[in-house]
């Protein structure tokens, strides 16, 4: 029994000489020079711009906004929009195993060593990186509620009402957790039969009083759940799937790999958009703001 | 005639190189002469610790630019630098909150080229992160991920997160306030977590909040817990791109 692996490797073609350079000197002088040209653009940075040294650290001021490292800050942007787990474990781990699975779920052995190796690829990977970026972009302003504030000043501005604010029948519309604030939840309660279900839907009982100490296992707050769990999650697993059924509508999607293009080059979209949110937009209190509207304090 | 019976006159560079490459003590270090011929070449690189991470000889195509951009190559230099200015950091450093912000301070103002030390070491960091990044975005739009290399691609993910990790850890050490809120921002998220959240923060921190533990941690894993094992995974990568047939190429 030959495994898949050894037999990829037997079925490659035998090696033709004369296609073969040496790697002394060709490819020693391209990473020597790769290597002086880095070396000198990084002395030349590091003799231009000074790594920051801010004050001693002190536990008792904190700076607003406390940022993590940049490489981070795509994390701490999605903390803003979820469930603090969701955001800062569950789905950076469940993205790492899905990167890291990819070779075991794409095992067609076409295509490989060639950039954009499928008839599609083009077009899939700017269509995956452009609208995840895009919709990323929007997500973010809806939950930072700058359409609200747009609308408002639009409406404004025009002369149209000159004290137009956003009407409350929308408030559920404002941002995330709009359909947690927004929506008289206390009145939603129904009758089936004779049992009256959800007159607290802050407080779905779900266990039994006594089996566990988990306040989130006992009573389920529910509009909560639904703004930072339900919502987010449905989201993140739902626009994938989105994705690839809108491009194999249109055909571009023939084989494993150009799910995998999509769906990596939409996961690029999405990991520098908002790490470049994260690390520019984000002012006092993590609020939605121009990079050069951002101040930070001490407090 | 007679002048076939004389051997031909060396010429002065000749000479030289005769000098250099033809004596014991070089012929001691380098076993081969000086890499002028194809075989010399080849022995050159067959016979060197450090070159022999490469074949011999390599397809036409992988020594072009655009096809691998030399980027898993130059994060393994960023890697190389980052040692060696670690390595000189390392004598100015100690890991202590009494003396970690002070001592780069001093290092700075007092040290020659400190600064320009420091710098190096700071950027060439970023840099790693964006090339690693930049390496994986490469290997993956060329489809170099499939069979074979399946492996390899995990590697290269586990070493995308080390890559992260030693950034992380050496972020605390200047223990200025840029480095202890986000240090204390990014661990609060290690907190956040399910399962063993609380633990894994305890564990890391030394405590409940960032302290004189957390910065001997991660002083201690920036210097050589995650760059041993960032080591290993580096040596098993570069033996499974060997291995599992070289760059891959169309079949």
């Amino acid at each position: 029994m030959v495994s898949r692996a050894a037999a990829a490797i037997r079925t490659r073609p035998r090696r033709e000489r004369e296609q073969e350079v040496l790697v002394w000197p060709d490819l020693v002088f391209i990473e020597f020079i790769s290597a002086l040209i880095f070396s000198i653009a990084l002395m030349v940075l590091s003799a231009m711009v000074n790594a920051p040294l801010l004050n001693r650290a002190d536990p008792d001021t904190t700076p607003n906004p406390s940022k993590a490292p940049w490489y981070f800050l795509n994390l701490q942007e999605l903390l803003l929009h979820m469930e603090p787990a969701w955001a800062g474990v569950i789905v950076p781990t469940i993205a790492l195993v899905l990167l890291a699975a990819i070779p075991y779920w794409d095992r067609d052995t076409e295509g490989q060593g060639v950039w954009f190796g499928t008839k599609f690829a083009g077009r899939l990977t700017v269509f995956g990186f452009t609208a995840a970026t895009l919709i990323t972009s929007l997500l973010i302003i809806w939950d930072g509620s700058l359409h609200v504030v747009w609308t408002e000043n639009i409406i404004r501005g025009l002369g149209l009402n000159s004290d137009f604010s956003w009407p409350g029948g929308l408030d559920w519309f404002r941002n995330l957790r709009g359909f947690d604030t927004g929506i008289p939840w206390e009145s939603l309660g129904f009758t089936i039969g004779g049992f009256t279900m959800f007159e607290d839907w802050r407080a779905i009982p779900l266990g039994i009083p006594g089996t566990t100490t988990d306040p989130w296992l006992l009573n389920l707050n529910f509009p909560s759940f639904l703004s930072q769990q339900i919502i987010p999650v449905a989201t993140m697993v739902g626009l994938p799937i989105a994705f690839v059924l809108f491009c194999k509508m249109l055909g571009w999607i023939q084989t494993r790999r150009d799910i995998a293009l999509l769906i990596f080059s939409a996961f690029i979209g999405v990991y520098l958009t908002t790490t470049i949110v994260g690390t520019a937009f984000r002012g006092q209190g993590q609020d939605l703001k121009p990079p050069w509207d951002i101040v930070v304090l001490e407090e | 005639m007679a002048n076939l019976e004389r051997a031909p006159r060396k010429s002065f560079n000749d000479l030289i190189y005769d000098l250099i490459f033809k004596n014991y003590v070089w012929q001691s270090i380098f076993r081969t002469g000086y890499p002028n011929t194809p075989r010399n070449q080849m022995l050159a690189v067959a016979t060197n610790v450090f070159l022999h991470l490469h074949p011999t000889r390599i397809h036409r195509t992988h020594v072009k630019i655009t096809h691998t951009y030399c980027l898993g190559g130059l994060s393994f230099f960023m890697f190389l630098g980052l040692t060696v200015t670690g390595v000189l950091l390392m004598f100015y450093y100690v890991p202590s909150i009494e003396r970690a912000y002070q001592d780069i301070q001093e290092l700075e103002a007092n040290v020659r080229f400190g600064q320009l030390l420091r710098n190096m070491h700071r950027w060439m960091a970023h840099a790693m992160i964006i090339l690693v990044l930049l390496h994986m975005m490469r290997v993956f739009y060329t489809g170099a991920y499939k069979p074979p290399r399946e492996f390899n691609w995990v590697v290269g993910v586990v070493l995308f997160i080390l890559t992260l990790l030693l950034s992380f850890t050496g972020y605390l050490l200047p223990w200025d306030q840029l480095a202890f809120w986000a240090i204390t921002v990014g661990t609060t998220m290690v907190g956040s977590a399910p399962v063993l959240g609380d633990e894994s923060k305890f564990l890391l921190l030394g405590g409940f909040s960032v302290g004189p533990n957390a910065l001997i941690r991660f002083y201690t894993l920036h210097v050589i817990g995650l760059p041993l094992v960032i080591s290993i995974f580096m040596a098993v990568h570069f033996w499974r791109v060997r291995r599992d047939g070289g760059l891959a190429r169309p079949l």
